[in-house]
């Protein structure tokens, strides 16, 4: 390929720009030299003027705000399914933790520990002491997450 | 009027709420940052410097407003959802566009069973956008039919071209931010830009 062939194939980049300054130099000097380069890079630069004075596509008015909404909708979604499992698992873990802590004092104490008349260590006092206290985490749990997600909203 | 001209009266009131709003000293990397602990309300600055920039990019590549509303949107939870993994040494834009860009690429997947390289119908620019400069009425509506033409013509060209297109000549990006919105190296962005200007050449002529 000779000169005037492989400077041409730079026409058009050198209209958009983007030849190194080198190659840019190039094309400059050879289209001093050549009519049909310099009509070329001529036609190229009224296309790369014309690229960048397009019809600009209105941006929406409302676009900012709606999408400042959706993003509030999406985050308390996903705060509404992450609260929703961490609720599951923190109530799994405490009817498991008790169960091992009821096993655990049952052995320790030998079936009997007597509070207020009452054998705690029987199913039926252990189980309403643990759903007590389970109930009273939950709530406090849901709480501290509400709390928290009212601090969140900021947009 | 004072001694070297009219003086400059700025009321108190706009002083203070000025100097009350966080947003008045704060530059654009600070809203970046902001972003980046997870305070959301810097997402307002960050969303409007943005906007027009990133609905035209959307725009052009997509040829469809609802879609590059939506994609938009899509775009602005998602920089949420990653922006703790940007890194500040790198340019915003070209984070922010490339992020853009993949989504309206996945939408584009989504919306056709065809190849990306299809074409697309044309976009409609309404002739109200006409700026006045000083042109007479029949100047004005020869530029605006130049730039419906060339629009239309840059809408029937494969995405691929469409996006270095107007990365370069409306974002006025260089090389190596277009390589990494497109992740791309910089060699297929020169290429592509080449043949997206053939192209267009191409299709002007035969109109």
């Amino acid at each position: 390929m000779n000169t005037h062939e492989s400077i041409r194939k730079l026409l058009p980049l050198a209209a958009a720009g983007a030849l190194s300054q080198q190659e840019q130099l190039q094309v400059e000097a050879h289209a001093r030299v050549c009519e049909i380069c310099r009509r070329e890079l001529d036609e190229w630069s009224v296309y790369a003027s014309g690229l960048r004075g397009l019809p600009q596509p209105s941006t929406p008015e409302t676009l900012i705000a709606r999408t400042q909404a959706r993003i509030l909708r999406e985050r308390e979604a996903a705060a509404v399914r992450w609260n929703a499992f961490t609720l599951c698992g923190l109530a799994v873990f405490s009817w498991v933790a008790s169960i091992g802590f009821w096993m655990l004092v049952r052995e320790l104490s030998g079936g009997h520990v007597e509070v207020l008349g009452t054998n705690l260590v029987s199913a039926g006092p252990w189980f309403l002491v643990s759903f007590a206290v389970a109930s009273i985490t939950a709530a406090a749990t849901a709480l501290l997450v509400g709390n928290r997600s009212d601090a969140g909203r900021v947009l | 009027m004072g001694l070297f001209g009219p003086e400059l009266r700025i009321p108190i009131d706009m002083i203070l709420a000025a100097s009350m709003n966080p947003d008045t000293f704060s530059t654009h990397e600070d809203s970046i940052a902001r972003l980046q602990r997870g305070e959301l309300d810097a997402l307002g600055a960050v969303m409007a410097r943005y906007q027009h920039r990133l609905y035209r990019f959307l725009h052009r590549l997509l040829q469809d407003p609802i879609a590059a509303d939506d994609v938009f949107q899509q775009t602005w939870l998602r920089v949420i959802e990653k922006i703790g993994r940007y890194d500040a040494r790198r340019q915003f834009d070209a984070w922010l566009f490339s992020v853009a860009r993949n989504l309206a690429i996945d939408y584009l997947r989504l919306r056709r069973s065809s190849s990306l390289d299809s074409p697309d119908e044309s976009g409609i620019a309404p002739i109200e956008r006409l700026e006045a400069g000083g042109q007479s009425p029949l100047e004005q509506l020869l530029e605006f039919e130049r730039g419906t033409v060339l629009a239309a013509v840059v809408a029937k060209l494969p995405v691929i071209h469409r996006e270095v297109l107007t990365l370069r000549f409306e974002e006025d990006m260089k090389l190596e931010e277009i390589a990494e919105v497109a992740g791309i190296p910089i060699s297929t962005v020169k290429s592509r830009l080449g043949r997206a200007l053939e192209s267009l050449r191409g299709k002007l002529e035969l109109k």
